[in-house]
């Protein structure tokens, strides 16, 4: 039976790969990342499901799924040009990411999918920092978080403890880690641009270190989310990844700007 | 709702050069082909990212003209004028 062993949450900023190339390796960023990426290959898990929330890139207001799977052996990415990442191809597990849309949709998580995608700066900056040889396989599972009307947290909640189940019901004998792709309060392009709510920062880190995942529920309602800047909705990634895991403390939480960076094992 | 042509538009900018290259070189032109209401046309060329905001554009879909620098949109002024934009 294939097993959940472990989670990630990463912020996916696109201009971090070149401060890093240019501050170096023991620059902020670089330290942040590769804390969250030792715990990962500590791990070493299989299979790396990815809640993500794609910025207008790989789906568009002609096709927006609120969530969409992508089913297949392979993508490639990025598909937009705000880093200074290169297209690189990305092995999709194309068996756990099948039966993660069947089994929502049979269970009734009415799931999207697509076949053929790209996928863009918010799932290259993660595996470029935390998978660079590209080895693990992803299951990509793709959340709204930019563009309103965003789900419910309670249903991005849901998302993910169907996740877990789906894993559970699988007969792969793969080990699995889930990361998390996002910002908690970040704002791009927009008139609050610059700005960082950091009452909503203190609610959401406070919520993750006691691990009161109810609570962070309740209060994130899509009118905060927003407040809180124009894509915090990515917050919704972290969410569903809260709905795999349940009520477990991170072993390693490090706020930074509007987002953070963690990780959670239980092996420890 | 044509505003989507908007936030298609700007969809554009960042994902065919082609377009991007003619809304580099003479952006009344090309747009022509897109059903925009006068109001989003006259918004659109001045560069007037706050009313576009205003009329519903998504926020970081209009920061791909910024990238580009089209319609004389350099991070200096896009960032002055969207601050100006009033919160629906």
């Amino acid at each position: 039976m294939a097993e959940i062993v472990a989670a990630f949450g990463v912020p996916h900023t696109p201009m971090a790969p070149g401060l890093v190339e240019r501050e170096g390796p023991n620059c902020e960023t670089a330290r942040l990342f590769r804390a969250v990426a030792q715990h990962l290959e500590a791990v070493g898990p299989d299979i790396l499901i990815v809640f993500d929330s794609d910025h207008l890139n790989t789906f568009f207001f002609n096709n927006l799924p609120t969530f969409s799977v992508g089913v297949a052996g392979r993508t490639e990415g990025p598909n937009d040009s705000n880093t200074i990442l290169t297209r690189r191809p990305v092995l999709v597990s194309a068996d756990l990411s099948n039966q993660v849309y069947r089994f929502g949709v049979q269970q009734g998580f009415d799931l999207a999918s697509t076949q053929e995608f790209e996928v863009d700066h918010s799932i290259m900056v993660p595996l470029h920092f935390l998978t660079p040889r590209m080895q693990i396989p992803i299951v990509p599972i793709f959340i709204n978080g930019l563009a309103p009307p965003l789900p419910a947290a309670k249903r991005c909640y849901a998302l993910g403890d169907a996740v877990r189940h789906a894993v559970g019901a699988w007969s792969g004998r793969e080990t699995v880690a889930i990361l998390a792709s996002g910002s908690f309060s970040l704002e791009v392009a927009g008139p609050k641009e610059g700005v960082t709510d950091q009452e909503w920062m203190d609610t959401v880190l406070t919520s993750l270190a006691a691990a009161r995942a109810q609570e962070l529920l309740e209060k994130a309602t899509t009118e905060r989310l927003l407040a809180a800047g124009n894509v915090s909705g990515e917050l919704l990634n972290w969410i569903a990844l809260l709905g795999v895991i349940g009520n477990r403390r991170p072993v390693f939480l490090e706020p930074q700007h509007g987002h953070a960076y963690a990780a959670w094992r239980w092996d420890r | 709702m044509s505003i989507y042509l908007i936030n298609k538009i700007c969809y554009l900018a960042e994902h065919d050069p082609e377009l991007r290259e003619k809304l580099r070189r003479d952006p009344a032109a090309a747009i022509a082909g897109f059903e925009l209401s006068e109001e989003e046309r006259s918004a659109f060329l001045r560069g007037d990212v706050a009313k576009l905001h205003e009329l519903g554009a998504h926020d970081y879909l209009l920061g791909h003209l910024r990238r580009y620098e089209l319609l004389g949109l350099t991070r200096e002024i896009y960032t002055r004028r969207m601050k100006t934009a009033q919160s629906k």
